[in-house]
């Protein structure tokens, strides 16, 4: 049964909800914003065929309110919802919720969602299908402190504790040590409790050197699932992706398709649909374990874009009016390299700490094999109550090397000035040997800047940044002392002329 | 007339005397001669050609006196500025510029209070965690530069701060 999409409610905001719009656009389908109060004027808005605001700032009163949205699908008339990632984007209740109201979710169905959301449960999924688990599962619940302890002793430490529910980082903590477990454990799970509404945690044996590589999938209604190449997403920090690229360095033609028909297998074994990402483990020896699926469109899927020249999002709209894949396995063919930088708004040599304010200055790379997904422009705001991700930048080149020459290019290009961002962290690391030789694992950045610090100035740009300081001041002082001097006479009989008109007044003039 | 500033960035000290001459300004940095040419663009925004060397430059002073941010390749750079003198004067009267040792602890970034960990009175030693402030759904232990003694706890869990907002006074 095909249906056709007519106009798609973005239920998101930032990058994601423009890269979602462009597809629209693409596809001559109409989009429909949604708003928080902090966001009336945001990028997203400006780009929409129409928006509607949803509630105030804080995401719990606005993007995730169910009614508000689906009040305005009502009012828009859209027929799909596009949850982007993040939000209300694996929530299981509510795409049931779209379901009910005739709406199309674009992604997978409700219980797929819910199944594969709850960590515990795909893990099983994954068993069922075949598919190697990392070694110490099978936790379970953890609500007794001592209980839990015991337990992550009998795994060994290091330990990672994970949230039931998760994604992104959130509610999750690597414990090297007993004594550190419980702050951990509880920090985790109130995590866990503010950002998804469910506390639970689950333990897991933590690898030392792993690298986290993923493998898209794509799955239509007529029982077609195929996998579009991985994506390489070691380099990350407090468990967040911030480099990700295709082809991992160490694929081989053979693990890509046994990684690809695991990710295919978990996908039928779960009736999956739509767009969505198997996470591996890929430890030293080249062995590889299940971590989890992801149920959405992942932040870093262009970088798959660019080596396979697919749209996702178009596809997804296809999978969505019940249309048959317009490719199969056979037509997926991985072109060149492509890399992606996340720029945060965050101070990399603070931990990462995020940086709010507004844009005073924004102007992005261009050029051969440059594409910047931005969800922002000169003048706007970075607020306090969502995802500091300002852009991602993503650079393709015809070889690895091309694109990290590509990548440096595009980065010495970006200007952005009045928040903190990760730009100059992207430039340490694209030039460190073991990034460049591909030499990477999950513990890459805490390995090779043990000390958190990844600004490095060079003496040039600490003295030219010395003399735009003097001359900014020269200036400025120049600027006081010249107008000073010329507004001197003018003001003076300005105010003459006022006194004389009001005199005048007075006197009946 | 010309100008004698002290820049410090990194506890790297600059001297530098600037003068305007008819092409642009005679910028001499540690007794180095430079020829810098300088167009103001939008608000903060410069470009500077120094001895044709092309550098954009984003110049916000951030609040304190004497304190400025730089945006530049990609990088934001913490510098201070003074005048020469005054700052050589201060140095011999035993005043320190800009490296003083601040033991006010203050909310890095705009968020929530939504765990203190010590009272008033508390000996708190060097990386010790003292709150929590929770901003963009991440959670951030707030922890002690130094060791010492909380003098008072001005943050309230529930309550939302601004950047800059004293947290923990530590003495």
């Amino acid at each position: 049964m095909t249906r056709k999409i007519k106009k798609i409610l973005i239920a998101n905001r930032g990058e994601i909800a423009v890269r979602v719009m462009r597809a629209c656009r693409d596809l001559d389908i109409k989009s429909v914003a949604v708003f928080s109060e902090c966001d009336s004027t945001a990028f997203h808005v400006r780009i929409a065929d129409e928006a509607y605001p949803i509630g105030p700032s804080p995401s719990n009163e606005s993007y995730l309110v169910f009614d508000n949205i689906i009040e305005a699908a009502r009012k828009s008339g859209a027929d799909a919802i596009h949850p982007g990632y993040g939000f209300l984007s694996e929530n299981s209740a509510f795409a049931k919720r779209c379901e009910e109201e005739g709406l199309v979710f674009i992604g997978p169905k409700p219980d797929t969602i819910a199944l594969l959301g709850d960590k515990l449960q795909a893990r099983e999924a994954a068993r069922r299908a075949g598919l190697p688990l990392v070694p110490g599962e099978d936790i379970g619940d953890v609500t007794d402190t001592q209980a839990a302890l015991a337990k992550a002793e009998e795994i060994g430490f290091p330990v990672l504790v994970k949230a039931a529910a998760g994604g992104g980082g959130k509610g999750m903590r690597v414990v090297n040590k007993a004594e550190d477990f419980e702050e951990a454990l509880q920090r985790a799970s109130s995590e866990a409790k503010s950002a998804f509404g469910d506390g639970r945690v689950f333990l897991e044996r933590y690898l030392t050197h792993p690298r986290h590589v993923e493998i898209q999938i794509m799955a239509d209604e007529h029982g077609n699932v195929i996998y579009l190449g991985e994506r390489e997403c070691s380099i990350q920090r407090r468990h967040q992706k911030v480099i990700e690229e295709s082809p991992s360095p160490i694929m081989t033609p053979e693990l890509r398709k046994k990684m690809g028909e695991a990710a295919v297998s978990i996908a039928r074994e779960t009736g999956y649909l739509n767009a969505g990402t198997v996470e591996f483990m890929v430890d030293q020896d080249l062995s590889f374990y299940f971590l989890e699926v992801n149920t959405r469109l992942q932040v870093e899927h262009p970088v798959t874009e660019m080596v396979t020249g697919l749209d996702l999002v178009k596809g997804q709209v296809y999978v969505a009016e019940g249309k048959e894949l317009p490719y199969g396995q056979s037509d997926v063919k991985l072109r060149g390299h492509a890399i992606e930088c996340r720029i945060y708004a965050e101070d990399p040599d603070s931990g990462f700490m995020p940086s709010t304010g507004t844009l005073s200055n924004y102007r992005q790379p261009a050029g051969p094999g440059v594409r910047v997904d931005a969800g922002v422009t000169i003048g706007s705001q970075i607020p306090i109550y969502y995802d500091p991700m300002v852009a991602k930048m993503v650079v393709w080149g015809s070889t690895r090397e091309e694109a990290i020459g590509r990548c440096k290019r595009a980065l010495e290009e970006y200007r952005i000035a009045g928040v903190k961002t990760t730009i100059g962290f992207h430039q340490t690391v694209l030039n460190n040997e073991r990034f460049v030789a591909g030499d990477i694992s999950t513990r890459f950045l805490e390995e090779e800047y043990p000390d958190n610090k990844y600004i490095v100035l060079d003496d040039e740009t600490r003295r030219a940044a010395a003399m735009a300081v003097a001359l900014d001041k020269f200036a400025n002082e120049r600027r006081i002392t010249l107008g000073r001097r010329e507004n001197q006479i003018p003001e003076q009989s300005r105010w003459v002329n006022v006194h004389r008109r009001l005199n005048l007044k007075r006197m009946g003039g | 007339m010309p100008q004698h500033y002290l820049v410090t960035i990194d506890e790297q000290e600059f001297d530098i005397e600037v003068e305007f001459v008819g092409e642009g300004y005679r910028v001499t940095v540690n007794g180095n001669e430079h020829l810098v040419r300088r167009f103001d663009m939008e608000s903060v925004h410069s470009l500077m050609l120094v001895d044709h060397m092309s550098y954009e430059a984003f110049v916000r002073g951030n609040g304190e006196q004497g304190q400025r941010s730089v945006f530049m390749l990609g990088r934001e750079i913490d510098a201070h500025i003074e005048d020469y003198n005054l700052a050589q004067l201060k140095k011999a009267a035993g005043m320190s510029g800009p490296g003083a040792v601040d033991t006010t602890v203050k909310a890095p970034m705009p968020g929530l209070v939504i765990d203190i960990k010590v009272s008033p009175g508390d000996t708190v030693s060097k990386g010790q965690a003292l709150c929590i402030v929770e901003a963009m759904k991440m959670e951030n232990v707030i922890k002690a530069p130094a060791d010492g003694t909380v003098k008072a706890v001005p943050a309230k869990t529930g309550s939302s701060v601004e950047k800059g907002d004293v947290l923990i006074d530590i003495e």
